[in-house]
């Protein structure tokens, strides 16, 4: 029942900025895929044009072999989920899910009521069904939300960060909810979010997003670990990669990087032209230790501080570099003290100047 | 030295108490946070200093003077407010230099503190925009700007990152701390956010209940919290908080039983478990206590995961790293706990008062 969703040339110009800059995507039914971005990366431009919202300046918009460009939303037959919950005054939570679906031709009231019941059920809600709506608390009240978009049985959900406006406290339950409900995959679902855990909880496959493009599309574990471009290297990760300019050596034309980072000159197949390169690693990838060790380069701890699980961010200079690296927080080393860092290869990207990633291999010669 | 000090000041707006007979002493040149829960009357404390609040009590001392009767405009301090108003008919660069106009400096003058405080912030290249046509992580840096602009060494920052993307705070811890070592001043910070705390603060002051319940070197008031509030409050995650009884050196809760050495302390006790604490599957067992419990929710957040479980009907937050866990899937999993991680507080007086032992 579910379906695609396909965007051909997709792009909204608002006077001379450019929010959605000819997109080109197709997003599998059945799977939930986040549009993750920065505030003003274009994401809740590109989803309130699938949802109808916003008139695309140019290009297509597909559900299935439907050409749904010029639709109106009510005729798009999605459901959405906003970051503010709409909240009509006096109504219970029941009667709030059930009134969409009083519009439903060839649905009598029984078989009606029947479905109210069980989605209410399906997000936890049963207890609460008889309470008026402007009397539950925020997330309670995107839980009804939900349910009210889920109950239509639409092919499509789209969620417009519907996690933030949420208390702290109550954040937990709707993720909960919102797990179960996608891990059902009855839907296409696409979600908008800014919040990278979120997106890497919750998404199937991630569409990063910047300056009105989509920078990479993929799996969260492999967008993660292996970014094509610097940008998700530095959006995704708390706190994200280290990027170090780094020298290439030539040595009979074969491309070798050497110290400060590489206690062993490194070779780099791949890499053509004569261009210098940008060092990518992750914070939590690099290895330090408190005495001298193969493979690793000596440097100075110039800050520390507790990051999450009791972990240390160490802030450390080698030589004029300066990168972090987190460290156990039973590696107690001190501001001030000498340690050795390690820059596992296998855990290495390489990037072009222009922040493009590189298609390189490095080995230790 | 002591730059400020709270010397058994109060503060009540109507029945709601915001400052109750409370002492703090902030440390000349350091980058001191002070960390509570949110609307409890933190940026009050901000007012107070600043003189825009009056205690109903007590004195507060700046540079070492009581400054009882001086007005707001003669204490020399910099100020960036949490909503970051900027004048929006005005430039950037008049926005930044708007407090130094006030002061009467001359526009040449002016001039070149803008551009170096702007250069600092990275925001140079927007001295001649208006504030709307800048994006909101600019503005913020603007707002601070405008903050830091004047010539003192005292400087409150009322939540200045609060409602900004987390990348953007990201690289706005890194600036601020280098700004407070290049100013050589002292940063005087509040916020509600965890992280926030423990990236940016040198010495750390626990607000609660209208006092300040614990405050010192932070890695120290983490490593080792006196109260359990500070306990519950400062770490990412949040350290879990059992409720349970001690007697004859057995602390009991409703999920486990162990041995505890609380120099003969009995009673009602809360019983605080870091995430970090708590191992998933573990490999060997020794010398812990296990027990099964369900994994209700993974949340990645990129070099660690965050596992909720539900252990005998026990909520439990546990925190692993992702290299360690990375076929760790929801659904039943074997829990493992040393009892020297947990930490005991007495329930009457939410102080410490032992650990558990192996």
């Amino acid at each position: 029942m579910a379906t695609e969703i396909r965007l051909e040339k997709l792009r909204r110009e608002f006077g001379p900025t450019i929010a959605v800059n000819d997109i080109s995507i197709t997003f599998p039914s059945s799977s939930v895929t986040c549009l993750l971005g920065p505030s003003g990366c274009g994401k809740t431009t590109l989803m309130r044009m699938i949802a109808g919202l916003q008139e695309p300046t140019s290009g297509e918009i597909y559900f299935g072999d439907q050409r749904v460009t010029e639709l109106t939303p009510s005729e798009r037959k999605i459901g959405m989920v906003f970051q503010y919950p709409v909240v009509y005054q006096g109504m219970t939570l029941f009667e709030t899910v059930e009134l969409p679906l009083k519009g439903e031709r060839g649905l009598s009231k029984k078989e009606r009521q029947a479905r109210v019941t069980s989605t209410l059920e399906s997000l936890d809600l049963q207890d609460v069904a008889r309470v008026p709506v402007d009397q539950l608390d925020n997330a309670t009240k995107q839980k009804a939300a939900v349910a009210r978009a889920v109950s239509r049985q639409p092919k499509i959900i789209l969620f417009d960060e519907p996690i933030t406006n949420v208390d702290v406290s109550a954040k937990l339950q709707l993720k909960r909810a919102l797990k179960g409900l996608v891990r059902q995959h009855a839907q296409t679902i696409i979600y908008v979010t800014h919040d990278q855990t979120e997106a890497m909880t919750l998404a199937d496959e991630i569409a990063l997003m910047d300056s009105g493009k989509i920078i990479q599309r993929g799996q969260p574990r492999e967008i993660y670990n292996n970014p094509n471009a610097r940008f998700g290297g530095w959006f995704l990760g708390n706190p994200g990669m280290n990027f170090v300019d780094y020298p290439v050596e030539r040595v009979d034309g074969e491309p070798l990087l050497r110290e400060p980072l590489f206690a062993r000159p490194t070779k780099v197949s791949g890499l053509n032209g004569d261009a210098n390169v940008v060092v990518g690693i992750r914070p939590e990838r690099m290895r330090v230790y408190g005495e001298p060790t193969a493979n690793a380069v000596e440097g100075t701890v110039i800050r520390r501080s507790v990051v999450v699980g009791g972990q240390h961010l160490l802030t450390i200079q080698i030589g004029d570099v300066i990168v972090k690296a987190k460290a156990l927080h039973t590696q107690s080393y001190e501001p001030g003290e000498i340690i050795y860092t390690e820059f596992p290869l296998e855990h290495v990207c390489l990037f072009a100047e222009d922040g493009t990633r590189l298609n390189t291999q490095l080995s230790a010669s | 030295m002591n730059i400020v000090e709270f010397k058994n000041v109060s503060k009540k707006f109507g029945r709601t108490v915001i400052a109750d007979d409370m002492d703090m002493t902030i440390r000349e040149r350091s980058f001191s946070v002070i960390f509570g829960a949110p609307a409890t009357g933190k940026s009050t404390l901000l007012r107070l200093i600043t003189g825009l609040e009056r205690p109903e009590r007590g004195d507060i001392l700046l540079r070492g003077e009581n400054v009882r009767g001086v007005k707001p405009g003669d204490r020399n301090i910099g100020y960036v407010p949490q909503s970051f108003a900027l004048y929006p008919h005005y430039k950037v660069k008049a926005n930044i230099g708007y407090p130094l106009k006030l002061m009467g400096v001359s526009n040449d003058e002016i001039k070149p503190i803008v551009e170096r405080t702007a250069e600092q912030l990275k925001i140079g290249h927007l001295l001649e925009k208006m504030p709307d046509q800048c994006s909101g992580g600019e503005k913020q840096r603007v707002a601070i700007a405008r903050g830091i602009v004047k010539k003192t060494e005292i400087f409150i920052l009322d939540d200045p990152l609060t409602g900004l993307d987390f990348k953007l705070r990201e690289q706005l811890f890194d600036d601020l701390r280098q700004m407070q070592l290049d100013l050589s001043a002292t940063f005087i910070y509040t916020t509600s956010d965890t992280l926030e705390a423990l990236m940016l603060a040198e010495d750390i002051h626990v607000f609660d209940s209208g006092k300040i319940i614990e405050f010192g070197e932070l890695e120290d008031i983490y490593s080792n919290p006196q109260h359990v509030r500070t306990m519950a409050l400062l770490g990412y995650p949040e350290a879990n908080i059992l409720k349970g009884q001690l007697a004859n050196g057995q602390c009991e809760t409703p999920l486990l039983t162990f041995p505890a050495n609380t120099n003969g302390a009995n009673g009602d006790v809360f019983v605080a478990l870091r995430p970090q604490h708590v191992s998933i599957n573990p490999h060997t067992t020794d010398g812990m206590i296990t027990m099964p419990a369900e994994i209700t929710l993974i949340e990645d957040l990129g070099g660690e995961l965050l596992v909720y479980l539900d252990a005998q009907d026990t909520f439990l937050e546990a925190v692993v790293n992702h290299g360690e866990a990375e076929d760790l899937t929801e659904g039943q999993a074997q829990i493992g706990i040393l009892p020297h991680d947990l930490t005991i507080y007495a329930a009457e007086s939410n102080t410490h008062i032992g650990q558990g032992v192996d």
